[in-house]
């Protein structure tokens, strides 16, 4: 790839412009060399989610490299040596350190999957000064896109790369190039083009709904806008979760869900009490027969922190578990992957989404909260839940079973939705605050109950470890697992009063009513 | 990290340029690799191979002393991925110029500095001289290309420059010297080059022959591996660069 520098450009050609157009321009001042013409295939990678769009980057493979660079700038960032473009990357497995350390953070476990393929006829032409000397490049590209068998002709492009030290000669060529053949600059990169062509979106599936609501809408319809962006949330993920592209598409798929039903509930007067119901218990069951598989999913991603847990010297001792728990795991996706592609899951969303779209002209005398203005029904919800939760919270002491605690988390997730869903309908800044409480408040229930969870898994889990030839060993440093897991457990516990007393306090309370008056 | 290879050798006329330029359009040649030549010479030639103008904005002063922007002193190559850090007539003063710095054979490395993540690979193509700037550039560069033509006191330049570079303060560079501008039907040519490879084991393989086409790089301006990219010339710097590549220390200084 040409770097564009910062005075680089690219530019799309019309298609009628003929072949000497170009050295036309830019004579007398510059005599054109012209190179041998090329082919070059790219593939182009992004996360599922388009992290590395967001970021505005570009990883592409070429010629036996994979590279990271600037999406607009296309300068290098990094690089490494692949002789084949990949079905899938996973940061952590690249080669190359400094691709590695510069996707890592940005990527995490998402799987780096080809996003558009081109094929380009390239011919690089050096712009040249008095002395046959190059001092700008240029770059006539031909690209076609490619997704399976379809081919779709892009616009061609010109691309006007600069030589260091010749700024002038670079200026002087783009005004030629502007003035004369009134080419303007490209608005969108190569592969966001290619990306549309295929039928993508470039930037990728965001996994949260992104809406602006009107506090004086109707509830139902309000309710029904974002419950459709939940839903095609799932829809979107559903492929990737079955082919278990990475564990996210799953994950993604089921806080879809799991907010899906949240909206149900909070928000049920607006809906008949049937079909709500049977709606109801399909996603309740399509949220348990995924459930195993996303627990594995967890405790592999967590597998690798629990063992740095240990002493060096005992960490591999505890290896046989990640067989068992990869065994497990195969067996449960498996499962979860039968169900999502079952015609029970198909005709769910189906149906549902045939059932938002009519759900306003439904008669309204079982639906009371239908024409409610949203801002208010949402806030009433809000308040409602939050008082529920400090309820909860005061009610909770140093004898309180776990499950009073892991009560409340259920309570702060249903709050978490509804800010995140509908916090958009009061002023920002009286809800950031809210928020912030609650998932410190949220992040210590959760370790509190994520420990409880891990130390039972390995409680569960001795019997077949313990079974393995090089089981006994493993036995032994799960039990000491076991006590750091309950010590940390305990240390989030200890923390809970302070997080949930700044949640509950009287300003954050007063705040909250402010936001929601 | 950034290697940094210098073509040096007392005398004059032995092949420096010629391999400086080869050696580093070898290097970018792939596309994988970015190189800076730095051309040292106040006579330019490397500049003037590469078309561009001998001309150093502030001169060789202002840059050891570390008051140029030397970003903006670089100029692009014909080839992607090759830049230049053009000669000056200026550069004729270096001496005194670094003479006048504190810790004069420092400053060459630390005019440098600033580029450390950018290339690859520098290459300098040095005056032929024994004076502050091949001090200087002995502190800079992780090793030493030398060009040696085999004649009787080849040898004795070759010891002359080990003895030089040993004991520098911040670790020695390497030595990697070959045989230059070779006419291998010269009986003298040959049977130097049996005795000196058998004295000096380190001495590298590739011997670069006394090519017309080596002669020609002046007339096209251009490296030998564009106007006669399949010429025994070429194909001898292939060769040498291959060799420099298995040769040169993985990590030579901490």
């Amino acid at each position: 790839m040409d770097s564009l520098g910062r005075d680089g450009a690219q530019y799309l050609l019309p298609a009628e412009l003929a072949d000497d157009a170009v050295s036309g321009a830019l004579a007398p001042r510059f005599k054109l060399r012209d190179g041998r013409p090329l082919t070059t295939e790219r593939t182009f990678y992004d996360t599922f989610d388009g992290r590395l769009h967001a970021a505005d980057l570009v990883a592409v493979h070429a010629e036996g490299r994979l590279v990271l660079a600037h999406a607009e700038t296309l300068t290098e960032l990094a690089a490494a040596e692949r002789p084949d473009a990949p079905e899938r990357i996973f940061a952590t497995e690249l080669e190359g350190e400094r691709l590695r350390e510069l996707l890592e953070p940005l990527v995490e476990v998402r799987a780096l999957l080809p996003i558009a393929r081109t094929r380009s006829r390239v011919r690089r032409l050096g712009v040249l000064d008095d002395h046959a000397k190059t001092v700008v490049r240029l770059i006539l590209e031909e690209p076609v896109a490619r997704s399976g068998r379809s081919r779709v002709a892009l616009s061609p492009r010109l691309i006007v790369a600069p030589v260091r030290g010749y700024d002038r000669a670079l200026d002087r060529v783009r005004s030629a190039l502007e003035a004369r053949l009134g080419l303007v600059p490209a608005q969108q990169p190569l592969h966001d083009e290619a990306v549309a062509a295929a039928g993508g979106r470039p930037g990728g599936v965001r996994a949260k709904p992104e809406l602006t609501l009107e506090p004086a809408e109707r509830a139902d319809r309000a309710a029904a806008a974002v419950l459709a962006q939940l839903l095609g949330v799932i829809e979107a993920n559903v492929a990737g979760a079955v082919a278990d592209l990475d564990s996210e598409f799953l994950h993604d798929l089921r806080v879809a869900v799991r907010r899906t039903r949240s909206v149900q509930r909070q928000l049920a007067g607006v809906f008949p009490p049937e079909p709500l119901g049977r709606f109801r218990a399909e996603f309740r069951w399509l949220q348990q027969v995924t459930g195993p598989a996303r627990d594995l999913d967890v405790q592999l991603l967590e597998f690798d922190a629990l063992r740095s847990a240990l002493a060096q010297a005992r960490a591999g001792e505890v290896e046989p578990l990640r067989g068992v728990l990869e065994e497990r795991r195969l067996l449960a996706h498996r499962r979860a992957a039968r169900a999502l592609r079952s015609r029970r899951t198909s005709s769910l969303l189906e149906s549902w989404a045939e059932f938002l779209e009519g759900l306003h002209e439904l008669p309204e005398d079982d639906r009371p909260d239908a024409a409610d203005p949203i801002g208010e029904l949402a806030a009433g919800r809000i308040r409602a839940v939050h008082r529920r939760m400090v309820k909860l919270g005061r009610a909770i002491d140093d004898d309180s079973p776990p499950e009073a605690l892991h009560d409340l988390r259920k309570k702060g997730k249903e709050l978490r939705y509804l800010l995140e869903l509908f916090g958009g309908l009061y002023a920002r800044d009286a809800v950031k605050p809210m928020v912030g409480a609650l998932k410190d408040l949220q992040d210590t229930l959760g370790r509190f109950q994520d420990r409880e969870i891990q130390a039972q898994t390995l409680r569960e889990r001795s019997a077949e470890v313990g079974a393995r030839d090089d089981g006994a060993a493993a036995l032994m440093a799960m039990g000491v697992l076991v006590e750091l897991l309950e010590r940390d457990q305990a240390a989030a516990r200890s923390q809970f009063a302070e997080r949930f007393a700044a949640f509950s306090s009287k300003p954050a309370r007063a705040l909250l009513e402010r936001a929601l008056a | 990290m950034t290697r940094v290879l210098a073509t040096y050798n007392i005398k004059g006329g032995v092949g420096k340029t010629s391999a400086a330029v080869n050696l580093a359009f070898l290097a970018v040649r792939d596309g994988r690799a970015r190189a800076l030549l730095w051309d040292l010479d106040p006579q330019g030639a490397s500049t003037y191979l590469f078309r561009i103008k001998p001309k150093v904005k502030g001169g060789g002063r202002k840059l050891v002393r570390g008051k140029s922007d030397i970003h903006g002193l670089i100029r692009g190559t014909d080839h992607e991925g090759l830049d230049l850090l053009p000669a000056d007539f200026s550069y004729r003063h270096m001496d005194l110029a670094l003479d006048a710095t504190k810790r004069p054979t420092r400053r060459l490395a630390r005019v440098l500095a600033p580029l450390a993540g950018d290339y690859d690979y520098v290459f300098l193509d040095c005056p032929p001289s024994i004076s502050l700037v091949s001090e200087s550039v002995f502190e800079a560069a992780d090793a030493l290309l030398v060009p040696l033509i085999p004649a009787t006191l080849s040898s004795r330049t070759f010891e002359r420059l080990e003895q030089l570079v040993s004991g520098e303060p911040s670790g020695e560079p390497q030595v990697l010297a070959f045989f230059s501008m070779v006419d291998a039907r010269k009986r003298l040519h040959r049977e130097v080059m049996e005795r000196l490879a058998d004295e000096h084991p380190s001495l590298l393989r590739t011997a670069i022959p006394a090519a017309a086409d080596v002669e020609r790089m002046g007339l096209h301006r251009a490296v030998i591996g564009e106007f006669a990219p399949r010429s025994r010339a070429a194909r001898a710097y292939e060769e040498l660069w291959a060799e420099i590549g298995e040769r040169l220390a993985p990590e030579r200084r901490p």
